[in-house]
């Protein structure tokens, strides 16, 4: 991962989960970093070390349940929006665009602008 | 898909036992490590050289540093941290609903019950003494209040005993109530 952008993700690593969580009935955890990586072409990858402190944190708040299923004798842990976190998603997801739509305008801004006088 | 043999598994879970990890993270991040190496076999490397790869990423440092985060992260936040009891801390990501949580959230009161009770049969037992030693008995003496006073104490602390055990058996599994 570039450290340019684990600077950024880093902010975001919340709200990717919620969005992903939002689009799907349930996920666990290799299947998140894996939809990361296939949407971004492999250009962003979450790392477990940052992804897991992220569930954990999102299911102390409620926001998540969890539910653990024998898979192949072993036990794999998937992860769902509560009410209140698909509230909280919802609210995050349109909170971040609006972000990305200001970041635009403010890197849009022509250089010739006057900065005051 | 590939799929690991159990032999395969154990190395990792191996691994991930010799980097210190414990509970719940565990059982996760072996499902997590096992996905991984499968999803390089698929792609077509041998099991040595994708257990390798995955390792690398999951290097011992990396699962140090993840598990101080959990623990820094995910203990109890400052203002429940005020109101906890030593009980809620040692029972954070413990099993509560197993019995211990209750015995010790109760330990003080049934502590109080048993001096009660205790007192009440020693109450009891002198005024039964000294009925055995006079051989007369009356209620209106100050051995019959004793005698009284005791019965009292005792039926008092085995009722209450009981109707709190009873809340016992509803103490809450998990954090909710957190």
């Amino acid at each position: 991962m570039e450290p340019v952008s684990s600077e950024f993700l880093r902010g975001t690593l919340k709200t990717i989960v919620l969005k992903l969580l939002s689009e799907q009935d349930k996920m666990y955890g290799y299947q998140i970093t894996q939809a990361v990586k296939e949407r971004t072409k492999g250009e962003l990858t979450l790392t477990f070390g940052a992804l897991y402190p992220v569930l954990h944190k999102l299911e102390q708040e409620g926001l998540l349940i969890t539910e653990s299923v024998e898979v192949e004798g072993r036990l794999r842990k998937y992860y769902s929006l509560t009410d209140s976190g698909n509230e909280v998603a919802l609210q995050k997801i349109s909170e971040f665009e609006r972000f990305v739509d200001y970041m635009q305008q403010l890197f849009q801004t022509p250089p010739s602008i006057a900065y005051g006088h | 898909m590939e799929k690991l043999t159990p032999q395969q598994i154990d190395r990792l879970y191996t691994y991930l036992l010799q980097s210190g990890l414990t509970g719940e993270l565990f059982t996760e991040l072996l499902d997590h490590l096992v996905c991984e190496v499968e999803h390089y076999m698929w792609i077509g490397l041998p099991f040595e050289a994708a257990m390798h790869k995955t390792l690398m990423e999951a290097n011992a440092d990396s699962v140090q540093k993840l598990r101080k985060i959990y623990q820094r992260e995910l203990t109890l936040a400052d203002d429940q941290l005020a109101e906890a009891s030593l009980d809620d801390i040692l029972f954070q990501f413990r099993n509560k609903s197993y019995g211990a949580y209750a015995m010790r959230q109760s330990y003080n009161r049934t502590l109080v019950y048993a001096l009660f009770g205790a007192l009440g049969l020693g109450l009891m037992m002198i005024a039964f003494l000294h009925l055995i030693s006079q051989k007369t008995w009356s209620y209106w003496s100050p051995w019959g209040m004793i005698w009284i006073a005791g019965v009292a104490a005792v039926s008092v602390a085995v009722v209450l005993y009981f109707l709190k055990q009873e809340r016992w058996q509803t103490v809450p599994d998990g954090e909710e109530e957190l």
